[in-house]
């Protein structure tokens, strides 16, 4: 199956990212439309991927951790960091992992 | 925590439990291979995950400072108007394969970058830095796509790496235990059954001599 693109963020990454070939984008101006946005997304059968800004992930909060949880495999969403490079310093990956796998994490640290 | 369950003490009893015993330790021990086979997994991702992040977060800074460039060579409302024009779109390919049971997504896509002609913006309207920063994102996307992939795995690994520690826990501290306890209290009592009946056999010989 093929899939498109979709941006969740500020006017520059959404301007960016269709340049790029991202076809649905949406820029984040309230909180309850971007919502809605998000889950007309993630419900779309032709969307793939989901791109939303790390601001605006933070900014949703918990019903975006809510709908990360409850979402089908498809769309994969990735959160990236917007003009500023701004990433959060709580990394949930590492959040997963320590919760996950335990004392190893610290291992890995070091390791990688 | 380990409260025995309630069992009748008998024979039968404790064939049934010597072979449920058995079943949930070789459960156990296969659960617990699988862990340490996702753990490793895991970590293998988690390297190939920070690898690829730095790649992309590199790419996508220097797109967002061509974009910038962009925005002011050409104005703004004209780059958004462009970017509204761009007609070629990603088209991403992802079909799903099974890593030890996990369904996991595997992404491909064909061509991101494209020349200034495919793109779909009028030519005569815009300038090269344009061009440059939509070749910046192109290439700051498919790093992303990617990227986006290979964290996906990640956390699918790290959701049934839960869910597989979880069912070892159960099994370790909950049903091994209790198993193990039912079994030592009808051996016990079983024990105890023939330690009477021997007492009592005497017994009745005592008495019986007795009456003689």
């Amino acid at each position: 199956m093929s899939y498109k693109t979709a941006v969740i963020g500020d006017m520059d990454t959404a301007t960016g990212m269709s340049l790029a070939g991202a076809t649905h984008t949406h820029v984040h101006v309230k909180r309850d439309e971007t919502l809605a946005k998000l889950n007309e997304f993630l419900t779309s059968d032709e969307i793939g991927l989901i791109l939303v800004t790390h601001r605006v992930a933070e900014e949703l909060g918990f019903e975006f951790r809510q709908m990360m949880r409850t979402k089908r495999l498809l769309p994969l969403v990735l959160r990236i960091p917007d003009k500023t490079g701004y990433v959060p310093k709580v990394d949930e990956l590492q959040e997963t992992i320590k919760r996950t796998v335990g004392a190893e994490i610290v291992v890995k640290k070091e390791g990688g | 925590m380990a409260t025995a369950l309630a069992v009748s003490p008998t024979r039968m009893e404790l064939m049934k439990l010597k072979k449920q015993l058995n079943l949930a330790q070789r459960g156990h021990d296969l659960l617990k291979e699988k862990m340490d086979a996702l753990v490793m997994e895991f970590f293998e991702i988690f390297r190939k995950i920070q690898e690829s992040r730095t790649k992309a977060l590199e790419q996508l800074s220097t797109a967002y400072r061509a974009l910038t460039n962009c925005f002011a060579l050409m104005g703004t409302l004209e780059t958004v108007q462009a970017a509204r024009e761009t007609r070629r779109e990603l088209q991403i390919e992802i079909s799903s394969r099974y890593l030890m049971g996990i369904s996991i997504p595997a992404v491909e896509f064909g061509e991101i970058q494209r020349n200034a002609l495919t793109r779909g913006y009028g030519l005569h309207m815009t300038s090269s830095v344009l061009d440059e920063a939509a070749r910046e994102f192109e290439r700051a996307l498919g790093l992303l796509v990617e990227l986006a992939e290979t964290e996906a795995v990640a956390f699918a690994i790290a959701r049934e790496l839960e869910k597989t520690k979880r069912r070892v826990n159960a099994l370790e501290y909950i049903l091994i235990p209790r198993l193990k306890g039912a079994l030592k209290f009808i051996m016990m009592r079983l024990d105890e059954m023939e330690r009477e009946n021997f007492t009592r056999l005497k017994r009745i010989k005592a008495i019986i001599e007795e009456h003689r």
